[in-house]
């Protein structure tokens, strides 16, 4: 039984230390833009990932039909000049995440995430159909 | 009969259910996806229970159990898996996100315990094979804790817990629409009663199994 129990516990640790390192390499998933700020060269950079929430009434197309907009954490607004596919649920004051780099502070991406969060608001006491669908 | 009806209820409840006003539609997988990773938790840790019993009381009615329960947390772990793949389509806009703690930790959860179901025919001797597989069923429960706080611990696209969440056992309340909760939890009631007419099924068959080996004389010719 002593054995057993040797093995069970170096089977809990080989899992354990997996999983960890496994999702401590991604630790910095993406950066929040007060984060980018301090941590990188926002003149010139690497690719990277940058997360925020869109500013209300910020987007706007450019003359070459990229998607001009600003995403904010609360202290800091970066300037985004997006250029990809854009997921449907993109807009105002929605969670986004940015892979692309920084050049002159200017973010320019071509690839969006929209983060979703917890809440779930139905229309409350209204009936359901696909007519309303489209709020 | 009882896995039929709650399937199709389960259906027509994902099918007519309210949804959120932002996510629209898709939003409804919410009703898929979660019970059925709860209820993979609640297979995955009866495993670690009985494969824990089998070790100590050598009956092999827990090994039964145990291996039935891995079935059925493997079958909910998949379904949880491409229902929120989907999910992930339709509001973050892609299938996969690759390098996010929570979507590996899950697909390391299914591969462990496929690994122990891949364990259980590596040998015919049954006394064995319960004995090596009970391990696996027993080290892999670390992962349900690891997987669970991941959202937490880790910077994630994934949402954080609505219902799970220290927030909400403190407060008592969800952020979500009472609709949308007792939509879900009445999902959640017709899951778990799936996860046991499934667990009966599997029963039967391992049972036989260990019948057939620990009474040659009465196995089938064939």
């Amino acid at each position: 039984m002593n054995k057993n129990f040797i093995f069970i516990f170096l089977g809990i640790s080989l899992i354990t230390f997996a999983s960890v390192r496994i999702a401590s390499n991604n630790t910095i998933f993406y950066y929040t833009t007060s984060e980018a700020i301090e941590n990188v060269d926002i003149s010139k950079s690497e690719r990277l990932k940058l997360g925020g929430f869109v500013v209300s009434e910020s987007i706007s197309k450019t003359r070459n039909a990229q998607t001009n907009f600003t995403i904010t954490d609360g202290n800091f607004d970066i300037v985004i000049i997006f250029d990809g596919y854009i997921p449907d649920l993109f807009q105002e004051e929605m969670g986004v995440i940015l892979d692309g780099y920084f050049e002159n502070e200017i973010f320019y991406s071509d690839d969006m995430l929209v983060k979703h969060d917890n809440e779930y608001i139905s229309e409350d006491g209204e009936a359901y159909d696909v007519e309303n669908y489209t709020k | 009969m009882i896995f039929y009806g709650s399937t199709i209820l389960w259906t027509l409840i994902v099918l007519f259910g309210p949804y959120d006003v932002t996510q629209g539609m898709s939003s409804k997988l919410l009703y898929v996806h979660v019970p059925t990773v709860w209820i993979a938790y609640l297979g995955y840790s009866l495993t670690f229970v009985y494969s824990l019993l089998y070790l100590l009381k050598r009956d092999h009615k827990y090994d039964s159990l145990a291996l039935s329960n891995a079935k059925s947390g493997v079958v909910f772990t998949i379904v949880t898996l491409v229902s929120g793949s989907a999910w992930g389509k339709a509001t973050w806009g892609t299938w996969w996100v690759w390098g996010d703690a929570r979507l590996n930790l899950t697909a390391i959860l299914l591969l462990v315990y496929m690994g122990y179901l891949v364990s259980r025919s590596f040998s015919y001797d049954l006394d064995k094979t319960a004995k090596n597989s009970s391990f696996i069923g027993i080290f892999g429960i670390i992962q349900l804790p690891i997987l669970h706080f991941s959202v937490i611990w880790w910077r994630s696209v994934h949402q954080q817990a609505s219902i799970l969440s220290q927030e909400t056992i403190s407060t008592g309340s969800a952020p979500m629409s009472s609709d949308i909760l007792t939509t879900l939890l009445i999902s959640l009631v017709l899951v778990t009663i799936v996860h046991f007419s499934l667990l009966k099924k599997f029963n039967s068959t391992s049972e036989k199994l260990w019948n057939d080996y620990l009474n040659p004389k009465n196995r089938v010719k064939i």
